[in-house]
């Protein structure tokens, strides 16, 4: 009976997907495919944004986190509001401004050379990949616990379905779907967590408040204070402008649409984190203390709800990763058009076109295959961010306020950000006690400086 | 302070509920555009022939 409401749950779901992916219909022109001919309301870049950084980490994990150390997890959430800010107000704006610019890599390339674009079209693409094959191995779980299917079947079906809508409509259907999926678990997890508090929770506010500060308390007592900073750091910088994100910035109607649809992103990540966290502390009362914290949702929610809302919260679960997912394919697809296979020839813009479409197919298919071998969920997203924010963010952001960026501070700062982060992500990950992302940074900062005292200025431009 | 908490979490709750409904709006209005958006069934400019002949 189980299977069965989850079965027709999953079916309406998947019915109502198809009708938005065709009702956003097909993209006809690369512009169209890349940045949506840069005609996006605010509503949509909010809902888009909101739905791609809420993926398995922000709910599962948030929950997760709720549980075992309280309100610990909001002031760390924070961090990513604060940033979401700062890129709103900052650097967002002045992406938008930038002519002929589909991608991050346009940008380093207008500010820089045509090396620096190619290096961080190199770097972007591998990591669209990276973060394509965590989302994969994430709904590949969530249908696993669904119907059972063996692993591959399930990573098949999550990579076929995504690339299917992102292949034709591009960027438009990528964010139409979004906003689809932004509304179906905006919607169940606040309204789970209201029928919690009213119908499952019992001592009211002094019950919450207790267990909240339990919880907190606990939190703080068990996590060393260089792990924290280290999470700070990781919410702060890692996942600050990703391709998917940049594609919205610059996709937006105006400048001030680009603005406000990160700013409220960063408010809204806000009160997001609240819900989560608030859920997590309910369910201190409802699930056994023992728990793993990536379960904690899926017990609370299965303890309290009929199982039609247990099926609901499942399908809240597949959207909440595919959303995340058709952004990631779709950047990856457009940085590879523009930022390398451009750079060596000059498509026109039907074979633009058809080489982002075909770019989608072969990064989903990449990503499905490196989705089977990826340990764990969370692990996976912080390599990712590890690598990135090291890696393109001292180029960019430099690249955008100073006057005459030198294209040698560029290069160094890219190559040095990827191999130190590497290093000490993956090949020597214990020889330093704080994170990857801390060490990358400053050599990466350190080699800009370097680069820039050192370098001439590209007279070319 | 207590009851302050609580009620800040459920009016975090309410707000996501309400962002939710304002993206909806968004959605419809993207892959439905309203009525007045087709001219050619605009109020203010009738087709000429309606009969269908």
């Amino acid at each position: 009976m189980d299977t069965v409401l989850s079965g027709a749950a999953i079916a309406v779901y998947v019915v109502l997907l198809v009708f938005v992916a065709l009702r956003a219909r097909a993209a006809r022109e690369f512009e169209d495919f890349s940045v949506a001919k840069r005609e996006l309301p605010l509503a949509l870049i909010f809902g888009s944004i909101a739905a791609d950084y809420i993926g398995p980490g922000f709910s599962i994990g948030f929950v997760g986190r709720g549980f075992k150390s309280g309100f610990l997890f909001l002031a760390v959430g924070l961090a990513y509001a604060v940033q979401n800010i700062f890129v709103g107000l900052l650097v967002a704006p002045k992406l938008r401004q930038l002519k002929d610019c589909y991608t991050l890599g346009d940008a380093i390339g207008q500010k820089y050379d045509r090396k620096c674009q190619i290096l961080a079209g190199v770097i972007s693409v591998a990591l669209c990949t990276s973060f394509s094959a965590v989302m994969i191995s994430a709904g590949s779980v969530v249908l696993n616990d669904i119907f059972g299917l063996p692993r591959w079947l399930s990573v098949s079906v999550i990579a076929v379905v995504t690339a299917s809508y992102t292949t034709f409509g591009g960027l438009r259907a990528s964010v139409v779907t979004d906003a689809f999926h932004f509304v179906l678990f905006a919607l169940l997890l606040p309204v789970t967590l209201l029928y919690a508090l009213l119908f499952h929770f019992q001592g009211g506010a002094a019950s919450f408040f207790q267990q909240a500060f339990a919880a907190t308390a606990d939190g703080f007592g068990s996590t060393p204070t260089i792990q924290i900073i280290g999470f700070v750091a990781a919410f702060l910088l890692g996942e600050t402008l990703i391709p998917p994100y940049a594609n919205l910035a610059l996709a937006s109607k105006t400048t001030k649409v680009s603005r406000n649809g990160f700013i409220l992103a960063g408010i809204f990540s806000t009160l997001w984190f609240t819900v989560m966290v608030a859920m997590g502390i309910v369910a201190r009362t409802v699930v056994a203390s023992d728990t793993k914290q990536d379960y904690v949702l899926l017990s609370f929610v299965g303890s309290i709800m009929p199982h039609a809302g247990y099926a609901l919260l499942l399908v809240a679960l597949v959207s909440i990763v595919l959303s995340s997912l058709d952004s990631l394919l779709n950047a990856g697809a457009v940085v590879f058009t523009q930022d390398i296979i451009r750079r060596f020839s000059m498509l026109p813009d039907a074979l633009a076109l058809k080489a982002g479409r075909y770019s989608t197919i072969i990064i989903a298919a990449v990503a499905a295959a490196a989705a089977v071998f990826v340990p764990s969920v969370i692990e996976g997203l912080l390599a990712c961010y590890s690598i990135w924010a090291p890696a393109i963010l001292p180029a960019l952001i430099f690249g955008l306020w100073l006057k005459a960026p030198r294209p040698l501070a560029g290069i160094l700062s890219m190559c040095t950000g990827t191999l130190v982060a590497v290093t000490f992500q993956f090949v020597l990950p214990t020889v330093i006690k704080v994170p990857a992302i801390i060490p990358a940074l400053g050599s990466a900062l350190l080699a800009y400086l370097f680069g820039h005292c050192l370098g001439k200025t590209n007279s070319g431009r | 302070m207590k009851v302050f908490i609580l009620v800040l979490v459920v009016i975090s709750a309410l707000t996501v509920i309400g962002s939710s409904v304002w993206v909806a709006a968004a959605l419809i209005h993207a892959i439905c555009p309203p009525h007045a958006a087709r001219p050619e069934l605009d109020a203010r400019n009738p087709p000429d022939d309606i009969s269908g002949s």
